[in-house]
C-alpha cells in the first residue's frame, strides 16, 4: 500500500497513484517517491519512481503497462545522467540492458541522485535506515523554500531574509534620508523663504506698471527698488546657505549608501560573486549611489519647493483673475498624460543603458588589472576594439534614450508656451476692451507668474525621467543590500579549544544543478593528522576545502569539526581558526608589515618578524630597501610568486590556527623556492590538523593520510602505505610522477653535461 | 598530446541507447560506448563534435558535421538533439515579478511550463543572432530562437529587460 505520509517531492497525480497502488499491496509499500516533470521524450508531463526496500518502480507512459519494476538485485548500476537541458535516471540491468526510468528537469536532480544512491548502497549491503536518512536529508534540502518568495532557505523553517522588511522604493530610500532629516527640513524651510521671495517681484511689477510709473511717484519708486534689492539679496544669500547644507547632507547620504553596500558586499556568499561580475558591483557602489543621491535630493527638496511654488502661484493668479488662471491650467492634463507615456517609454531604455554600462565596467575591471597579460600577448588593439564595441553599444542605446529625453521636454514646453501665447491674446484683448476688469500691470504680472508656474509643471513632468533612472539604480543597489548574506546560525557559539577533528558526513554538493561536484563524501580526519588531498584537476579537491571554509553552505549532509556541525559555530570564529594558504596568494596594496598582520590587527612587530622568520620570508624582506615598510602594488606587484607565497604563510603563522589548509601552495614556484616554502610549511604544521592539496606528490611526504578524489567521489582514503598496497589510483599517480621525475632528472643531467 | 581531429566521413557510427554510440573508422579502428558532445554548444552547433568514452576522455573530434554522409549525419544530430534538448519558448503567456524574482509562464515546443528567474541580470542573454538563452532558478535552460519572431506581447514583455 502507499503510505499516507509518503516522502515525496510533490503530490503524484491520480493516474500515477492508481498505477502505484496496484504495484504496492498489503505490507509492501514504498519508502519514498519522486515525481518528475517531464515525460521520457522531454515533453512537459509527468512520471514517477517509487522506491521500496528492495525494488524500484518507475511509472511513465513509455513503459508497456505504464510501469516497470526492478528488484535491486537485477540492477547492476543506476545513476542520474545529467544532460544539457535535463536529466535521466538510468538503470543498467545485470543482463546489460539500459533502461531510462524517468526524465526530469534539474529541479529534481538532487533527490534523484539520492534515490540512485539509496538503491546502490542498499544493494551493496548498507542498512536501509542509514541510507534512508541520507534520502530524507536530500528531500529536506529540496523542500526548504520560502513559501512567500520561493527562494531557497538555508535550513527547513528558517526565516527568509529576502522577505524581511520589504517595502517600496520610497521607504527604502527614506532609511538613508532619516539621519539627515534635520538638515533637510531646515533646507526646506530656507527654500520656502527663497521661493516666497521669488513670488514678490512680479507682484511689485504690477504696482510699478499700474500706479508708480504712471503716477510719477519717485519717492515710492526708490522705496520699491530698495525693497526689491533686499528681497533679491535675501533670496540669494539664503540660497547659498541652503546649497551648502544641502551638499553636506547629500554627500552624507551617498557616503552612508556606499559604506552600507560595501559592508553588505563583504558578507555576501561566494555564490553571489560566482554569478555577479566585479564590474557590476563596482558600478553599483560608484554610479548607482550617485543617481540615488540626486534623486533623493530632488524628491526631498526640489519637489517640496516646486509644489509650494506651484500652489503659491495658483493662489496669487486666482486672486488676480480666475478666468485667465483656468486658461493657464489647460496644458496640465496634457503634461500629465505625456509624462506617463514618456515614463513607460524611457524606463526600459534606462534598464538597458544600465546593462550596457555594466558591460563596460566589467571590461575595465577585467582588462586593466590584467594589463600585463594584454601587453604580453600584444592584444592592445583587440582590447581597444572590444572596449570600443561595448562603448558603441552603450552609445547607441544612450542615443535612443537621449532622443526621447530631449523630445519630451521640448513637446511639453511648446504646449505650455502655446498656453502662454493664448493668455497674451485673451488678456491683451481684455486690457484693450475692458481695462476696468484687467489692467496692463496685472496682465504683465500675470504673464510673469504664468511663466513661473510652468517651472514646477516642467519639473514634475521631468520627474518621471529621473524617477525611472533612479528606479533602475535602486533595483541594482537593493539587489546587493537585500541579497541574502552568509548565514551565521551559530553566531557567538565559539569552541574553547579547537582540537581539529574534521568529519564529512554524506556530503553532496553542486554549484549548479546541472553538474554534481561532490558525491556522497564521507571521511574522518583526527586531530593532528596531516592529510594530503590528491586527484586530477577538476576532481573536487578545492571544493572540499571551499565547503570546509564555509564559502558555500548549501550542501547536503554535514561537516563536523570536533563533532560539532560547522554551520552551528560562529562563522567569524570558525574561519579565524583556519589558516588558509592559497595557490595564488592575494596581497593588498599596503606595506609588507600590514599584509602579514592582516589577520591580527595591532600585532606586535616582533610577532610579525617571528612569523616571517618561520615562513622563510624574513631574509628577503630584510634585504629590501624599505624592509617591512615596503609598499606592495596591487595584488602584491613587486614580489615574486614564491615571495608572496611565503608572506601568505607568515600570515597563517601569525593567526596560530587550529586547522591548516594548503591549496597547491608550492605548485607555481621553482624547486629551490619550493624547498624554502616546504621548510616553512613543515615548521608550521607541527601539532596541527593539516589538509594539503598537492599536484606534486613529493610535497605530501609529511602526510600520514591521503584522500584520493575522482569526479567528486572519495575513491581512496588511508595511510600512504595502505594506498600503495592497494595499488589503485594513488599508486598509479605515484608511479607516473616517479617516472616523470626520473625523466626530468635525466634531461637535467644531460643538459648539464 | 595532440587532439585527433577527423573529418565526418572518416567514421561510421551505430547509435546505442540514445546518446551513446559505437564508432568504427574506415581504417578498422573501433570505439564503443562513446558520447558525442558539442565543443561550442552555443556558438557552433554543427562544428567540432567531441566523442568521449565512459571515463570522459576524448577520443577524437569531428571538425564539421556537414561533411558526413546524410544518414550518419542524421544519426549524430539525433544523438546531439537528445543530449542538448532544451525547450524552445514560443510564447510568454504570463509575466509577473515579486521580490525581484520573475515568474514566467511560457508555451514551449515541449508544452506549457512555469518557472522562476531569480537573477534576471545574469540569467538572460541575448545574442547577435537575436537568440535568447535563459536559465531558471533550478539551472534549467530555455531558448528563444528569435525574439523578433515571438508575438508582439511577448516581445514587449521580454525586450525591455535585455
Amino acid at each position: 500500500m502507499i503510505p499516507e505520509k509518503l516522502l515525496i517531492n510533490k503530490p503524484a497525480s491520480v493516474h500515477i497513484l492508481s498505477i502505484a497502488k496496484k504495484q504496492f499491496k498489503g505490507d509492501d509499500s514504498p519508502l519514498f517517491a519522486v515525481t518528475g516533470d517531464l515525460d521520457i521524450e522531454s515533453n512537459y508531463g509527468e512520471s514517477a519512481v517509487f522506491v521500496a526496500e528492495s525494488r524500484i518502480v518507475a511509472i511513465g507512459d513509455n513503459f508497456p503497462d505504464s510501469f516497470i519494476s526492478l528488484d535491486f538485485s537485477s540492477i547492476e548500476n543506476i545513476e542520474v545522467k545529467r544532460m544539457y537541458g535535463n536529466a535521466v535516471l538510468k538503470a543498467k540491468t545485470v543482463g546489460g540492458s539500459s533502461i531510462d526510468l524517468m526524465r526530469f528537469t534539474f529541479a529534481m536532480a538532487d533527490i534523484c541522485d539520492a534515490a540512485a544512491d539509496f538503491v546502490l548502497k542498499v544493494k551493496s549491503g548498507e542498512t536501509v535506515e542509514s541510507r534512508f536518512a541520507a534520502v530524507e536529508a536530500s528531500f529536506k534540502n529540496l523542500r526548504s523554500f520560502c513559501p512567500k518568495c520561493g527562494r531557497k532557505l538555508p535550513s527547513p523553517n528558517a526565516e527568509c531574509l529576502n522577505c524581511q522588511g520589504k517595502g517600496k522604493v520610497a521607504s527604502t530610500l527614506l532609511h538613508y534620508i532619516k539621519p539627515y532629516a534635520g538638515k533637510l527640513i531646515f533646507c526646506i524651510i530656507l527654500s520656502v523663504i527663497t521661493t516666497a521671495a521669488a513670488l514678490v517681484p512680479p507682484y511689485v511689477t504690477s504696482l510699478m506698471v499700474d500706479s508708480i510709473i504712471p503716477g510719477r511717484d519717485k519717492k515710492m519708486l526708490i522705496i520699491i527698488i530698495l525693497f526689491l534689492l533686499f528681497v533679491y539679496f535675501m533670496q540669494y544669500a539664503i540660497g547659498a546657505l541652503r546649497s551648502y547644507i544641502l551638499r553636506v547632507a547629500g554627500d552624507g547620504i551617498i557616503a552612508d549608501l556606499k559604506k552600507e553596500i560595501y559592508a553588505k558586499a563583504q558578507y555576501l556568499p561566494m555564490k553571489f560573486y560566482d554569478k555577479t561580475s566585479t564590474g557590476s558591483v563596482i558600478n553599483r557602489v560608484n554610479s548607482d549611489t550617485t543617481v540615488l543621491q540626486q534623486f533623493m535630493l530632488r524628491i526631498t527638496q526640489e519637489a517640496v519647493v516646486q509644489l509650494f511654488m506651484m500652489f503659491g502661484i495658483i493662489i496669487i493668479m486666482l486672486s488676480m483673475n480666475w478666468r485667465l488662471t483656468l486658461l493657464s491650467l489647460i496644458p496640465v492634463p496634457v503634461v500629465v498624460f505625456c509624462s506617463r507615456y514618456f515614463g513607460k517609454k524611457i524606463s526600459p531604455m534606462y534598464r538597458r543603458l544600465w546593462r550596457r554600462s555594466v558591460a563596460i565596467s566589467s571590461i575595465l575591471s577585467d582588462t586593466i588589472p590584467a594589463i600585463r597579460i594584454v601587453k604580453s600577448f600584444s592584444s592592445e588593439e583587440k582590447a581597444i576594439k572590444r572596449f570600443g564595441r561595448h562603448v558603441d553599444d552603450w552609445l547607441s542605446e544612450d542615443k535612443r534614450a537621449a532622443k526621447i529625453a530631449a523630445i519630451f521636454p521640448a513637446v511639453i514646453t511648446f504646449l505650455i508656451t502655446c498656453g502662454s501665447v493664448i493668455i497674451w491674446y485673451i488678456g491683451g484683448n481684455m486690457v484693450i476692451n475692458t481695462p476696468e476688469k484687467l489692467s496692463l500691470g496685472v496682465l504683465v504680472s500675470f504673464i510673469s507668474y504664468t511663466s513661473m508656474f510652468y517651472n514646477p509643471v516642467n519639473f514634475f513632468a521631468n520627474l518621471s525621467d529621473s524617477y525611472q533612472n533612479a528606479l533602475a539604480s535602486t533595483e541594482k543597489v537593493m539587489d546587493i543590500i537585500n541579497a541574502e548574506p552568509e548565514h551565521d546560525f551559530g553566531k557567538d557559539k565559539k569552541l574553547d579549544n579547537l582540537k581539529g577533528k574534521i568529519e564529512f558526513r554524506n556530503v553532496n554538493f553542486s554549484f549548479d544543478r546541472s553538474k554534481k561536484v561532490l558525491n556522497d563524501v564521507n571521511f574522518v580526519i583526527n586531530p593532528g593528522d596531516v592529510v594530503g588531498i590528491v586527484g586530477t584537476t577538476g576532481s573536487g579537491k578545492s571544493t572540499l576545502i571551499n565547503l570546509l571554509m564555509r564559502f558555500y553552505d548549501d550542501y547536503e549532509g554535514e561537516i563536523l569539526v570536533d563533532d560539532i556541525n560547522i554551520r552551528d559555530i560562529d562563522m567569524s570564529f570558525f574561519r579565524s581558526q583556519i589558516g588558509y594558504v592559497q595557490q595564488e596568494p592575494m596581497m593588498f596594496r599596503d606595506t609588507i608589515f600590514n599584509n602579514i598582520a592582516y589577520s591580527v590587527p595591532g600585532t606586535h612587530p616582533e610577532q610579525v618578524i617571528n612569523a616571517a622568520d618561520i615562513a622563510n620570508a624574513h631574509g628577503f624582506i630584510s634585504r629590501l630597501p624599505n624592509a617591512y615598510d615596503t609598499m606592495l602594488g596591487e595584488r602584491g606587484v613587486g614580489l615574486s610568486g614564491g615571495e608572496k607565497q611565503r608572506l601568505s604563510i607568515a600570515r597563517a603563522v601569525l593567526k596560530n590556527p587550529g586547522i591548516l589548509i594548503f591549496d597547491e601552495a608550492t605548485s607555481a614556484v621553482d624547486s629551490e623556492t619550493e624547498k624554502l616554502i616546504q621548510d616553512a610549511i613543515d615548521r608550521l604544521i607541527r601539532g596541527r590538523t593539516t589538509l594539503m592539496i598537492a599536484h606534486r606528490l613529493s610535497t605530501l611526504r609529511k602526510a600520514n593520510k591521503i584522500i584520493v578524489v575522482d569526479k567528486g567521489n572519495i575513491i581512496e582514503f588511508g595511510t600512504p602505505d595502505e594506498l600503495m598496497a592497494l595499488k589503485g589510483k594513488y599508486y598509479k599517480l605515484i608511479q607516473i610522477q616517479s617516472m616523470s621525475e626520473q625523466v626530468a632528472a635525466q634531461k637535467a643531467a644531460e643538459n648539464f653535461e | 598530446m595532440s587532439r585527433n581531429f577527423i573529418d565526418g566521413n572518416e567514421i561510421r557510427l551505430t547509435v546505442k541507447d540514445k546518446i551513446f554510440c559505437d564508432v568504427e573508422f574506415f581504417t578498422g579502428q573501433k570505439f564503443t560506448d562513446l558520447e558525442p558532445r558539442r565543443l561550442f554548444p552555443v556558438s557552433g552547433l554543427s562544428e567540432y563534435i567531441t566523442f568521449l568514452n565512459s571515463e570522459g576522455e576524448e577520443q577524437f573530434i569531428i571538425r564539421k558535421i556537414d561533411g558526413m554522409e546524410p544518414e550518419q549525419k542524421k544519426l549524430l544530430l539525433g544523438m546531439l538533439d537528445e543530449y542538448y534538448r532544451i525547450p524552445k519558448i514560443t510564447k510568454l503567456v504570463k509575466f509577473s515579478e515579486k521580490h525581484k524574482i520573475w515568474m514566467w509562464e511560457v508555451e514551449t515546443d515541449r508544452g506549457n511550463f512555469t518557472f522562476e528567474i531569480i537573477n534576471h541580470i545574469q540569467s538572460l542573454k541575448m545574442f547577435y543572432d537575436k537568440r535568447i538563452l535563459i536559465k531558471d532558478g533550478n539551472d534549467n535552460r530555455y531558448e528563444i530562437p528569435n525574439i523578433y519572431e515571438l508575438d508582439k506581447r511577448s516581445q514587449k514583455l521580454i525586450l525591455p529587460n535585455l
